[in-house]
Order: structure tokens, then sequence, then C-alpha cells
């Protein structure tokens, strides 16, 4: 565990002095929720039914989910570095855990999704969207993200591990990384998907993300959705299931590239 | 200092074997036995399986067969015991350069656990050492090449291992910080008794500061023994010969002669060991003549451990 911590106090280190990253970390999210939600809100504003920011509340949750998995995908370019630069070797000499290593990482890449998501919860509120009015609401939307962002960390990880080029990495990456945010509720309502993809994105993680944060986290988003169809607790069990299946997958493909 | 688990060797591998894959044998039976307080170099070609057997003695690899120990502490069962006693620095050079030199020696030392007045104390002890006291705030990114090695070196040292394992320590270096780095490390056996095991590339290097050299090739240690030992091998004097023509009639002839006490022909570079170089070349020279083997190059010198390198791997050196 002091391993970890350690590790994870490196990676946040780095990425915080860089001030690229740093501002970039911050902008990122906000230029997904300003130009894509308003964008879109507008469009559908006339068509569905209730005001223009219902879609930004709607769409808020599915960003942060995107943002999950970009801070995901960093993790991984950075685990993919430290191996091709050899850093790697540092972490594997000392006396610690190997799965330490494996989740100072992927701690790392998370804590920096949930500050991004912060940020986006604070500027959907300022233009327009409506949050819960229970905080432990926020706190629990938070926590499935956070779950959502290890699992996929673990999942970028094991590509990181099996591949040796920066650019065969981020091809592997988005091919799982779209169908992961579009095979979803994240920016389009169930009901409205034809029903091969409606299926589709009852097999998603993102899915039980994203219905779990318009549960808890944004109370007024049912104006194009009811929510109710997939239950909170299952949001958590699926959230749990993708979390252990990452990261467990992460592992081996780690520890196979130790062979 | 740590308390021995057992006597017999520090370091000790019995049969080590190493497959990369069904196709390739890096290492194909490697025995060591290094005593404490030594400096150990191993010696080979690239690809001849150096990094390989320290890759596995520091942890990294685990053997296809054989057993490697380190103070007793078998390499893959107790690997976290043999983590905690050594040190390594690896071939390339292993830093974040986005941290100061004092940030990469501090987050070492919070890896193992260390206390945060044991890792100041250490730190300031150890720039002082290696004279990085001055860049000690600077970036990483900043140092030149002699310096990163540096840091690396007494990162490896930040946890006061009894073992310390270093991969090409000097490669790339300039000749005054190859030197100066060489002091280092024979002040670290002198002073701290440390038992070290290093390749190298630079022959000179290797025969200064080395208590005992193994040449490796082809995944076996082909050679082993002091310096002196193994350079005594090759006689008294080398005179080494390069020509053109029919290489074999020429080497048979030489031979045979009473004087020469080695020989050894490898890639159209023939090494002949003789009692005494200066009297014997014109005998050398005549024979060539008489067999049709044209002389291009000649050279008498006393051996170095580069001939020993040449005459066991086939391979000369070049820095």
């Amino acid at each position: 565990m002091n391993a970890a911590i350690t590790l994870w106090k490196k990676h946040m280190y780095k990425s915080m002095t860089n001030p690229e990253e740093a501002i970039g970390m911050l902008i990122q999210p906000v230029l997904w929720v300003v130009l894509f939600g308003v964008g879109m809100g507008s469009l559908l504003g006339e068509t569905a039914p209730g005001a223009e920011n219902n879609y930004i509340t709607f769409m808020l949750p599915g960003i942060i989910a995107l943002t999950a998995l970009g801070g995901a995908i960093g993790g991984g370019t950075e685990w993919l570095n430290e191996r091709l630069q050899g850093i790697v070797r540092e972490y594997l000499a000392a006396p610690i855990p190997r799965m330490s290593i494996l989740f100072g990482n992927a701690s790392s890449a998370m804590t920096k999704s949930l500050l991004q998501a912060i940020v986006i919860m604070i500027v959907g509120v300022l233009i327009g969207a409506t949050l819960s009015d229970n905080p432990l609401g926020w706190l629990g939307g938070l926590l499935l993200v956070a779950g959502y962002g290890l699992g996929f960390s673990g999942i970028a990880i094991a590509v990181a591990s099996k591949t040796d080029s920066p650019g065969g990495y981020h091809m592997l990456i988005f091919m799982l990384n779209l169908p992961l945010l579009f095979l979803s509720n994240a920016l389009y309502p169930l009901q409205t998907m034809p029903t091969w993809m409606e299926i589709a994105a009852r097999f998603n993680p993102t899915t039980y993300v994203v219905t779990g944060m318009r549960i808890m986290t944004f109370g007024g988003s049912d104006a194009l959705e009811t929510v109710g169809t997939i239950p909170l607790w299952l949001c958590f069990v699926v959230v749990a299931i993708f979390l252990t299946f990452g990261m467990a997958m992460g592992y081996r493909a780690f520890k196979s590239s130790l062979k | 200092m740590h308390e021995k688990t057992q006597n017999g060797p520090t370091i000790e591998t019995k049969g080590l074997v190493k497959m990369y894959g069904d196709e390739v044998l890096a290492l194909d039976g490697i025995d060591l036995a290094i005593g404490a307080n030594t400096i150990y170099s191993l010696l080979g070609p690239n690809g001849a399986g150096k990094t390989t057997t320290l890759s596995i003695l520091t942890t990294l690899l685990e053997p296809t067969a054989g057993s490697a120990k380190v103070y007793g502490l078998d390499v893959v069962k107790q690997a976290n015991e043999v983590r905690k006693r050594i040190g390594v620095t690896f071939q390339e050079t292993v830093l974040d350069e986005a941290l100061t030199g004092r940030q990469a020696l501090d987050f070492h030392g919070k890896l193992y656990n260390q206390s945060t007045a044991m890792r100041q104390a250490k730190i300031e002890e150890l720039l002082t050492l290696v004279e990085l006291e001055d860049a000690a705030d600077r970036k990483i990114r900043t140092y030149s090449g002699g310096m990163k090695r540096r840091l690396e070196l007494i990162r490896g040292l930040m946890t006061e291992p009894d073992v310390l394992f270093l991969d090409e320590p000097t490669l790339g270096l300039d000749p005054q910080s190859r030197t100066r780095l060489g002091d280092y490390i024979l002040d670290l056996k002198v002073n701290r008794g440390l038992t070290l095991l290093l390749t190298t590339h630079y022959m000179d290097e290797a025969q200064l500061l080395s208590d005992k050299v193994g040449i490796i090739d082809h995944g076996k240690i082909v050679a082993e023994g002091t310096p002196s030992e193994l350079i005594e091998q090759m006689g008294e004097d080398v005179i080494q010969v390069e020509g053109q023509g029919d290489i074999g009639p020429f080497v048979e002839a030489v031979k045979a002669l009473p004087f020469t006490q080695e020989l050894s022909a490898a890639n159209g570079v023939i090494q002949i060991g003789v009692d005494s170089g200066n009297r014997r070349l014109v005998q050398v020279v005549s024979i060539a003549g008489e067999k049709g083997f044209r002389i291009e190059d000649i050279s008498v010198s006393k051996p170095t451990l580069g001939d020993v390198f040449l005459k066991y791997t086939g391979r000369q050196f070049r820095d």
C-alpha cells in the first residue's frame, strides 16, 4: 500500500507540475461540455420535451464517463512510456508488491479523472444543468466513476503491456474506447435506439455508470429518459464487476510481460 | 550491513538457463560463484547473455532452468528478500527526467520504505560522494550523460545494499567520466565492503577494477579467472597478425614452432603467444612468406584482457 501511494504521488506530481498536461486536463472537459453540449442541446431543444438545458443535464454523466476513459488511456500511455524507457525496472527491482505498481498507475489516472469530473459538474451547473440537491448523490456518482475509471485503466494497462508501439497502443485502445462510449446511453437515451443497439448498450458498463449518475447525481435529468428501467443497485454491481475484470486483466498481462 | 544468511558465495548460480520463447537460448548453463567483497566483471559481446544474467540475479526475469542465489536467498522463491539487499544500475539510463536529482533519490528511498530522516541523510552523503550537490535541485533532463550515470550509481546505493549490480555503468561516457566512475566503484569495494557484479564493454576498465573476470559467449562462461591469470595464459608476448592468403598452412607451421605457447585465429586475426615477441617476429614473418600468407599488419605487444577476449569470443572490442 505504501508503495502504491509513493507511485501515486510521483505520477500526480509529474502531471501537476507539467503545465501543458495540467491545463489541458482542465480545459478539455470544459470544451466537451460547452461545444458539444450546447450544440447538441440547441439542436434537440426544439424537438425534445422540456427546456434546452435538459440535454446538458442528460449528457453530463456521459461526458464524465468519456473523461474517465480518457484518463485511463493517459495512464496506459504513461505505463507504456515507463515500460519502453525501462523506468518500470526501477519499480520491479524494489521490494514492493507487483500489484502496487499497477495500482499506483491506475489510481493516479483515476484521481485525475475525478478532478475532471468535478470540473465538469461545476461548468455544467454554470451553463444550466441541474444537479441533485443531495451531496451524497454526488459522492455516489464519483464512486461509480472511480470504479469505472480503474476498470478501464486495467484494460489500458493490459494493452500497454502487450504492445511495444505507442501507435499500436492508441489504435487498439480507441477501438475499445469508441463502442464503450457510443454503444451506451451516454449521449442518447436507450429508448430511442434501434433494438440491436439497445441490447448492446445494456451489456456495456458505461450505461450503468451513466445511469447511476443520472439517478444519484443529476436529479432532474429524466426529461429525455426514464431512468427507472435500470435499478441503482445494478449500476454498482456492474461497475464492481467491470472494475474486478479490468484489474485482473491488467495484472495478468503485466505478469506475463515479465516472463 | 546485513548478516549473511549462510556461508558460501555471495552470488551463486548453478546451471542457469534462459529461453526466450521456444527458440532463443539466451543462457546455456551459467555457473557463477562470487565471494564477498569482490568486484566481478562479466565480459562478452553483445547478445552473449550478460544482461540476461543480471536480470535474473536482480529478480526481473525468471530463469527457465537452474538456480540463482544472492546471499543464499533464491532469486525466484525469495525474490522480495533479495530485492531488499541489492542495488541495481541498468544498462540504459533509467531516470525520470521530469524529476530533480534529489527527487529521484527521495522517491527511490520511499519505494524501499526508508524513513524521511534516513532518506535525507543518505541523499546528502551520496550526493557528496559523487559530487552532484550543486546539480541536485535541477531537473534530470539538464544533466550530462556522466552526471546521469553518477546519479544512477548512487540511487542504487540509497538503500545501503550489500551487493551492487552494474550493467555497463560507463557505457557512452567520455574517458574522464569513466575514470571518475571507476574510482567510485573501487571505493565502494574497498571502503564500504560491497560485492559488485558488473558488465562492461571496456577491457582496460575490467582489467583495472576486477578481482575476477568471466568471459561469456553464446550464453556460456568460456573463461574465468583473475585478470592476471587470464592474461598469463596468452604467453609472455602476443604477436598479432592480419593478412591475406591461405591461413591454414601458416597457422599449422607457427603452431609447430617450439616457442609458440598459444595460438588462436578468428575472423582473420591470428594471435600468437610467444616467449619473446621481438626475437620471434622475424621467424613468424619468414614462415608467412614460405607458406604464401601475405601479412598486411603485424604487431607485438604485452597481452591484455582484450587479447584474451578476442581469443575466446573471436571478436574484438572496439571502443
